[in-house]
């Protein structure tokens, strides 16, 4: 080719470049550019056409130019490749213009247009090559350039209907099967606070990704080109143009402001998008953070429309997963159909009650499933009303605890929230909704982020990792776990307040809530705690977590066991859904040595007691609550462990106060009640010799299986024993009469009226005891140092009807007092931690060895005999 | 041109890098890390199963420093990095021969 040509070609491409970026950067204007950019391109592209190949541009014969992809589309970005094909009837024509092709796209690429040349012949693009489909979805956008007209002709209106006709099935395969992997990089979320405009979830491909499926779908089906105005439902149009052209001129600035196709969206080009108010159709005073939320609204709504487009085409090797749509579809019930994995309502009118919508949240959260199109528009057709009269109260509280502690709560969290049904039932959440927080640690949003906190602790119970596994452990002895997944998400909502300090400000925000929820006081406190201090352990993680002062602070923060068992597991969470690189194996060790270290901490302290001499603050805050309980309530705690004030709220212990007062009556006060997972068994009495056995004994002749239990008494002896059981047989469940005879029973026992032993020996003989799941090695540990009045034995073994009687009775044939005991069963292990006195004092070490020895007896003897 | 690597307690990071950052040194890199000398293990038995610590985690932090630089940044971590017990740390000094500023060419103590 002449240089002149040459020389012309390159000041015009790059004067017309300069100017469309001049252009841009004045009306910043996305679509027009790409339309120049398109327009300049194809200028060039003909007139070498015109030079090399054909003086025409309607010849040669059999030969012709086609622009593919995003040319193809007339979206040419600044940096973007320019894909070309170069179509022949047969090979002679590929033979002819090979010299041609060559020169053609060597003078391009001189250019520095980044030229993606493919040249195939009409046989060749008829054949679908399912290792390179991608070749045949470009097709769908090709658009005649030059050349023989009625070749690309015959491409676009005969080979390509019939192609994709053919292997629709096919295609749409390979389109899902790429796009689920693309969002797989993306961690399946849009709400990353950088992120890829072309590639992330809701950017331009998968604009793409929605013009493509129509396609395929309509030709398919019909086997034509389709209208291309009527491609897209007006309604879903309405969304996707603005989505669109926001994203266009977004990813045009970023090729400016780069030089280069690089589609990052970082801190940096945020801060100066926001300032040139990039995608927005004038001047707006607009933060970075605001503007992220408008860029994470058009990304939301497209990556919506993907997904569900996406859901209409299964996964490879369909059949496996259609039996697996249709053995899910099982669980409908009469309220909700679910058809192919998908939840509708079998409701005759449209959605209106709350009620049914917190219902189908409930059963998505539990069974992992999506919601059908059509019943997510009935919900976003039913907000306005819900909106004026919403859920609230202890009602909605019963909904969201079964969302929350169910295995798919945070997919169901996340369709609320993105139906915004969220933000109706709890407003708080609506301040971090797609908010940017700048904290460069973090990869998501603030509402993202605490969605996959909620879902990193539910995933613990499958996960095989060491780490989760130990975590997993301490999930299942939660006894609210619904107060910790509340704590979680509510604990960063003060991040979309002003101020320095959102701990503070989640707090606040996060008191409102629960009053609207009117959840009971201690579950209040609990959940109020977690957010509080939900970064106390990443704290102490700063310091020396091997320093008994360290652990003496946190265990005095935290108070309880359960609640530091519940802080560890929100700070694992949390730390894990900063980044999947966060919660580096150093940090997860860390956590868990400074938990038990404190763990520890607390059996080994509890003995410290409470004198209301030397407590006035406790003293007054629980008169307070209860003026009427006078002198009665200090005679009643004096000497009480403090794990017991610990332990019990207030309104609990002014209950065992009014027990404590009847014992004048009845020498044996005994309550009863039913938790979600566990019957309380409360008894208040003077202290005696084999209580604390005699009572683990008739729990066990009635087939309870003992899970947790505490044991404490006062400076009067009085003591308060409370036992947590499950009802193995479901006597208590099935027959409520069962009630008072139970209570009756325990009663006759502890009264001398009844007769223990013979209650045991039936149950023994009549029990069948399954061979244990785990073998567990049976140990007894002694730690006379550890408080200044008692001897700590903590005993583990197998768990076992009768277990806790067994060992206990041991304690009152050896003569020991039990001070107090904690006993907790973690599967089949039962651990169980007691402070021993005889005569007053620690036990000798004569003592200690004697009571080792018959601990070792009882735990090591076999189950059958007694 | 001297590396000074200090390993130190995690505790004391922050108050070294204050320290490092009141003398003039811009620039260093942290690293988590684990590990022990005199100062042994730790093990504790939780629910009848021992959980030992052999390794302490521990803070490591890496600095390239001009000749003139190294004894006032030595100085500065020893202070704020002393406890008087065991387990505070140690510091090591290493001569480094050259250093390439990556973004310019730069060389020697220019790029530091």
């Amino acid at each position: 080719m002449a240089a002149p040509l040459s020389h012309e070609l390159r000041a015009l491409y790059s004067g017309e470049s300069a100017r469309v970026r001049d252009a841009f950067q004045a009306n910043g204007r996305g679509p027009e550019a790409l339309a120049a950019r398109t327009a300049l391109v194809e200028s060039i592209a003909l007139r070498l056409w015109r030079e090399l190949v054909s003086p025409d541009s309607g010849g040669p014969h059999d030969f012709a130019l086609v622009a593919l992809g995003g040319f193809g589309r007339r979206w040419l970005f600044p940096y973007s490749d320019v894909d070309l094909l170069f179509l022949h009837a047969a090979g002679d024509t590929e033979r002819e213009f090979k010299d041609a092709v060559r020169r053609f796209s060597q003078e391009l690429w001189d250019l520095r247009v980044k030229l993606s040349p493919a040249a195939r012949t009409l046989s060749e693009c008829a054949r679908f090559d399912p290792n390179n489909a991608e070749f045949s979805i470009s097709l769908l956008d090709g658009r005649y350039l030059a050349g023989d007209r009625r070749l690309f002709s015959h491409l676009h209106e005969r080979v390509i209907p019939k192609l994709v006709e053919r292997e629709s099935r096919s295609l749409l395969e390979r389109l899902a099967e790429l796009a689920r992997e693309r969002y797989a990089k993306f961690g399946d979320t849009v709400f990353h606070l950088e992120t890829n405009v072309k590639d992330g979830p809701g950017g331009l491909r998968d604009c793409n990704l929605v013009s493509w499926i129509e396609l395929i779908s309509h030709l398919g089906k019909h086997a034509c080109w389709p209208d291309e105005a009527s491609l897209l439902p007006a309604s879903v149009r309405k969304q996707y143009d603005p989505a669109l052209s926001f994203l266009m001129s977004l990813r045009c600035f970023l090729h400016f402001r780069h030089s280069r196709d690089d589609n990052t969206l970082a801190w940096e080009a945020q801060n100066e998008a926001a300032a040139l108010h990039v995608g927005m159709a004038g001047p707006t005073a607009l933060s970075a953070s605001d503007w992220m939320r408008v860029y994470f609204g058009h990304a939301r709504t497209i990556h919506r429309m993907c997904v569900r487009l996406l859901d209409e085409i299964p996964a490879a090797g369909r059949s496996l997963y259609r039996q697996f749509q249709h053995m899910r579809s099982r669980v409908s019930n009469p309220e909700f159909l679910v058809v192919d994995g998908r939840i509708a309502w079998q409701g005759s009118e449209g959605v209106r009650e709350p009620e049914v919508i917190l219902r189908a949240f409930r059963f998505l959260a539990r069974h992992d499933l999506r919601l059908s199109s059509a019943f997510e528009s009935q919900i976003e057709q039913a907000l306005p009303l819900v909106c004026a009269d919403p859920p609230r109260g202890i009602e909605l509280w019963h909904h969201l605890q079964e969302i929350l502690i169910a295995p798919h709560a945070g997919a169901a969290l996340r369709e609320m929230h993105l139906l915004g049904f969220l933000t109706v039932v709890l407003p708080e959440m609506g301040q971090i909704d797609a908010l940017v927080v700048r904290d460069y640690s973090h990869r998501f949003t603030v509402d993202e982020h605490t969605f996959v906190a909620i879902e990193n602790l539910h995933e613990l119970r499958q996960s095989r990792s060491k780490w989760d596994q130990r975590y997993a452990e301490l999930l299942e002895e939660i006894e609210q776990p619904d107060l910790l997944y509340l704590a979680l998400l509510l604990h960063d909502v003060g991040k979309g307040a002003k101020g320095d300090n959102h701990v503070q400000a989640s707090v606040a925000i996060a008191e409102t809530c629960l009053d609207r929820l009117e959840l009971d006081e201690p579950d209040r406190e609990t959940v109020l705690f977690l957010i509080a201090h939900h970064l106390e352990l990443s704290a102490c993680l700063r310091r020396d977590i091997f320093d008994p002062d360290t652990v003496r602070q946190l265990a005095e923060r935290v108070e309880t066991p359960e609640r530091l068992k519940m802080l560890c597991l929100l700070t694992y969470a949390d730390i894990k859904a900063v980044s999947p690189e966060a919660l580096t194996p150093w940090k997860a060790e860390d956590i868990w040595q400074l938990y038990i270290g404190t763990a520890n901490y607390f059996i080994r302290t509890v003995d410290d007691r409470f004198h209301a001499s030397m407590d006035d603050e406790v003293m007054a805050h629980l008169l307070t609550l209860a003026p009427a309980a006078g002198h009665k309530l200090e005679s009643f705690l004096e000497g009480l462990p403090r794990r017991y004030l610990r332990t019990h709220a207030a309104s609990e212990i002014i209950g065992h106060i009014g027990m404590a007062d009847r014992l004048a009556d009845d020498r044996v006060q005994i309550a009863l009640s039913r938790g979600r997972h566990l019957y309380e068994l409360t008894l208040v009495t003077r202290d005696r010799p084999f209580l604390f056995a005699t009572l683990a004994g008739v729990l066990a002749a009635w087939g309870m299986n003992i899970v947790k239990a505490a044991a404490f008494s006062n400076q009067a002896r009085i003591v308060v024993d409370t036992f947590y059981f499950t009802d193995r047989f479901r006597t208590l469940e099935l027959n409520l009469p069962e009630w008072e005879r139970f209570k009756s029973s325990i009663h006759d026992v502890l009264t001398g009226k009844a007769d223990l032993e013979k209650m045991l020996h039936d149950r023994m003989r009549s029990g069948r005891t399954a061979a244990p799941k785990v073998e567990v090695e049976p140990r007894v540990e002694i730690d006379d140092a550890c408080s200044t009045q008692s001897t700590l034995i903590e005993v583990i073994g197998q768990d076992r009807p009768g277990f806790l009687h067994g060992i206990s009775s041991i304690f009152s044939r050896e003569n020991c007092n039990i001070e107090i005991a904690i006993i907790e069963t973690e599967g089949q292990t039962a651990i169980d931690v007691f402070y021993l006195t005889a005569g007053g004092a620690k036990l000798t070490t004569a003592h200690q060895e004697r009571v080792r020895d018959a601990l070792m007896a009882e735990l090591t003897r076999p189950q059958t005999s007694r | 041109m001297t590396k000074v690597e200090a390993v130190i307690q995690t505790a004391k990071l922050d108050a070294v890098k204050d320290a490092l950052h009141e003398i003039g040194v811009e620039g260093m890199t942290v690293l988590e890390a684990r590990g022990h000398g005199r100062q042994k293990g730790h093990t504790e038995v939780y629910r009848g199963r021992e959980y030992t610590v052999d390794l302490i985690p521990k803070i490591k932090i890496e600095m390239v420093l001009s000749d003139e630089m190294v004894e006032r940044a030595v100085e500065a971590i020893k202070v704020a990095a002393r406890t008087g017990k065991i387990g505070d740390g140690k510091i090591f000094l290493t001569r480094v021969s050259d250093a390439i500023r990556i973004r310019n060419d730069d060389r020697g103590e220019s790029a530091l």
